[in-house]
């Protein structure tokens, strides 16, 4: 039996009295599995349904569909899940999770609710505010890793996974395709259409 | 029990990147009935995924970091190593070496077929006499057996068949080729380019990159259609590497045999006719032992790699290594130092950006102790480099939310010029690579310990590169000009190593004559990158490929005299 397989047979039969014989690293996995609920939907494999909501909610007000794909249409929500699955370490990985519960704790500390259930215009006050504090961290004198800060990796992957989505690079960035000449100065605006090529 | 091979040969070529294409190329064209050995897999279309988009990739670039980190650790450092082209480099649990704990050195490596022609930097410069009498004027190592007259006719047929893009400059330490059409500067480096040329006249001359790139169809190949990274591989085979151009050129000739899978364990000698009588390979899949034997057997394996194999082929005449009476096999080994330099910011041509991926950099020739002499160094470095700007990586990182931060991501940001030295190493015989007395890959085959650090003259020339480039960013009127930071790369970062079965004059001093031929084994030429009796400050796969075709051109003159 795969280990993943163990821990959601354990959770469903409530066999706790079998965690006994698991080491130190399968019990901290144990942990992060029980988080998970089994089946999320749509195949994501670190964020809960309620931290995916979460995710999504926050990346689209970080870059928001305008006259061009917002963080949603890029699914930057799948990307994160992926990276939080598959590439960073577990530390990382609960520094992320427990970010997204924080950010539903400042949200029910100013409005009684989680961040998804609050208005738009209170997320975005709230991710400004964080926004803000990362602004500070950074400009700190003597900041050790600010990128480390949960916020700083939610932006960032927010970004990155925009940055390099179909929708983003075809419609926003205009630099997908790619072009098959060189031109060493070249107008800006050649890159702003959506025919346009970067 | 080892199974001789049916076959006979009249050559084996150890290799097949950017040496061992050329071996088999000459020897195929000149009739010899060739047998090239590559110690991995073929390398198919399939293997070319320079057109895959971002979204497409599993970490969008970033690659696998897991894998990367248990199964390629070493090789991961390389510039030119990502998500897409992390299988054109070996797996370092199963290909270990080992160092000093407080010398790293990073050995880059290749096994498929193409070796690291595959994915090496292409940028193409030839050496002129201020390196091959460098070694004699300086009383430093050997002197090169020979001199640029020897050689030049050998970089034109080499240019001629591979394609090289670039501006001729009329330098004499940076001679000039039959070019292709030179690529295009961009507004920022032209700039540079002309307020260096009235600040330091033709002292330090600001060109194009010369890269083994096509501007134009060549040889049945097509131009570049500039679409970025290359070392993702080329399906309209624009940039040279030994499975776009020379091992094709082999094919035709209907005398190439060509056996991927084929890990050279040893050469065997036969004591009494002094030469080497075969080759012996392991198979990497099964693990099956063969022998196969020709005339002549040129190593084209990669400088530590061919060093390896002549260690592992030691016979009771030869105690420490084949064809190493002279104790320098593996010996003053050398690298290029690099991560010297400067950027600096441009606020002009707002309205200008660059559009498409130019796969090549602008070029700065050696300026330093070319002509006066330098009081804390000697030899010199060229500075590569370019202009660009910023695009939405540089923003990721920068304040702000909702529509402003989108906005914020669709902005170019300023135009930034770099410079980068690339810094000759001297040869010092106490930089040396030998057989680990237990360590062995997954094949069984011992494996190196290699030793090497640099000497306090590439560290005074590293130090330089930040002062120079510096100067040449406030003479183009630069602003916020920052020294690299980085501190000096790690030997072999810049994957140049060479060295390890140096040229020279004398049997006692030296592993090769000068035609690349073994002084104690006439059968033997040795053609990558161990050649290399200076390392110069320049990329030096032209060198290797054309000392190549010299030594195969005279291996065929030797038998057909019936010398060989």
């Amino acid at each position: 039996m795969e280990r993943r397989e163990l821990v959601r047979w354990l959770a469903a039969t409530a066999g706790i009295s079998c965690l006994e014989g698991l080491s130190a690293n399968e019990l901290l996995a144990f942990g992060e599995e029980l988080h998970l609920t089994p089946t999320t939907g749509q195949g994501l494999r670190a964020l809960t349904p309620h931290a995916q909501r979460t995710v999504i909610a926050a990346a689209e007000r970080i870059i928001p569909a305008t006259d061009t794909p917002g963080a949603t249409d890029a699914g930057v929500v799948t990307f994160i899940d992926k990276m939080l699955a598959d590439r960073y370490t577990p530390e990382e990985r609960r520094r992320f999770l427990a970010g997204l519960e924080e950010l539903d704790g400042r949200c029910r500390s100013l409005r009684g609710k989680t961040f998804v259930d609050c208005t738009e215009a209170d997320q975005v006050a709230v991710l400004a505010a964080l926004d803000d504090e990362l602004t500070a961290i950074r400009r700190a004198p003597g900041a050790t890793s600010p990128n480390d800060h949960w916020f700083a990796m939610l932006k960032y992957l927010t970004a990155f996974g925009y940055c390099t989505s179909e929708p983003a690079m075809r419609r926003t960035l205009g630099s997908w395709p790619r072009p098959t000449r060189y031109d060493g100065c070249a107008p800006v605006a050649i890159g702003r259409t959506p025919q346009g090529r970067s | 029990m080892a199974q001789r091979g049916a076959e006979q040969y009249d050559a084996i070529v150890v290799g097949s990147g950017m040496t061992g294409g050329w071996a088999a190329k000459e020897l195929t064209e000149l009739g010899l009935r060739t047998l090239v050995l590559d110690a991995g897999r073929p390398t198919t279309r399939e293997d070319y995924r320079e057109h895959v988009p971002p979204w497409e990739m599993p970490f969008r670039g970033l690659g696998d970091r897991r894998a990367v980190e248990t199964r390629q650790a070493v090789q991961r450092n390389s510039v030119s190593f990502d998500e897409l082209s992390h299988q054109f480099w070996v797996d370092d649990v199963d290909n270990p070496y080992s160092t000093p704990a407080d010398k790293a050195f990073h050995w880059f490596r290749a096994r498929q077929v193409g070796g690291k022609s595959i994915i090496w930097g292409r940028q193409v410069y030839r050496l002129s006499d201020l390196d091959f009498e460098a070694n004699a004027r300086d009383g430093i190592g050997v002197d090169w057996p020979i001199r640029y007259k020897d050689i030049a006719p050998w970089y034109d047929h080499v240019e001629r068949f591979i394609g090289v893009s670039g501006q001729p400059e009329g330098l004499a330490h940076l001679p000039d080729g039959p070019f292709l059409p030179a690529m295009a500067m961009n507004c920022v480096e032209e700039h540079v380019r002309d307020r260096m040329a009235a600040r330091f006249g033709r002292d330090r001359v600001l060109t194009i990159g010369r890269a083994a790139v096509l501007t134009v169809r060549h040889n049945g190949r097509a131009a570049c259609h500039y679409c970025g990274p290359c070392h993702r591989g080329c399906v309209t085979r624009s940039y040279f590497s030994s499975v776009n151009a020379t091992l094709p050129a082999a094919e035709a000739t209907g005398r190439l045999t060509l056996l991927p899978y084929s890990i050279v364990r040893s050469l065997v000698l036969d004591e009494s006719r002094n030469r080497i009588s075969g080759v012996r390979v392991v198979d990497a899949r099964t693990r099956e032992e063969r022998e196969y034997s020709a005339r002549i057997v040129f190593l084209c394996a990669s400088a530590l790699e061919s060093a390896r194999i002549l260690f592992n082929s030691a016979t009771p005449r030869f105690p420490t290594g084949l064809a190493n009476s002279s104790d320098q096999v593996g010996r003053n080994i050398m690298d290029h130092i690099k991560w010297g330099g400067a950027s600096g910011r441009f606020d002009d041509w707002s309205d200008r950006r660059t559009s498409g991926e130019r796969p090549n950099g602008i070029y700065v020739p050696r300026f330093r102790n070319v002509g006066a002499r330098h009081a804390d160094f000697i030899r010199g470095y060229g500075f590569q480099g370019g202009g660009n700007r910023a695009g939405w990586q540089a923003a990721v990182r920068a304040p702000g939310i909702g529509v402003a931060f989108k906005e914020r991501l669709t902005r170019l940001g300023p135009w930034s010029m770099s410079f980068g030295g690339f810094g000759e190493m001297l040869p010092r015989p106490e930089n040396r690579a030998t057989l680990h007395p237990t360590l062995v890959d997954r094949w069984g085959i011992p494996t190196l310990h290699i030793e090497c650090s640099w000497s306090d003259n590439e560290l005074a020339m590293y130090r330089d590169m930040n002062v120079t480039a510096s100067e040449l960013l406030e003479a183009a009127g630069a602003k916020d000009i920052r020294p690299d930071a980085r501190g000096p790369s790690t030997p072999g970062n810049t994957n140049h190593e060479m060295g390890s079965a140096r040229m020279g004059r004398d049997p006692k001093t030296s592993v090769l004559n000068g035609w690349n031929q073994a002084w104690d084994v006439p059968n033997l030429f040795v053609t990558d990158g161990a050649c290399m009796t200076s390392s110069a400050n320049q990329n030096p796969s032209l060198t290797y490929m054309a000392l190549t075709a010299r030594a195969c051109h005279y291996a065929v003159e030797l038998m057909k005299r019936r010398e060989l």
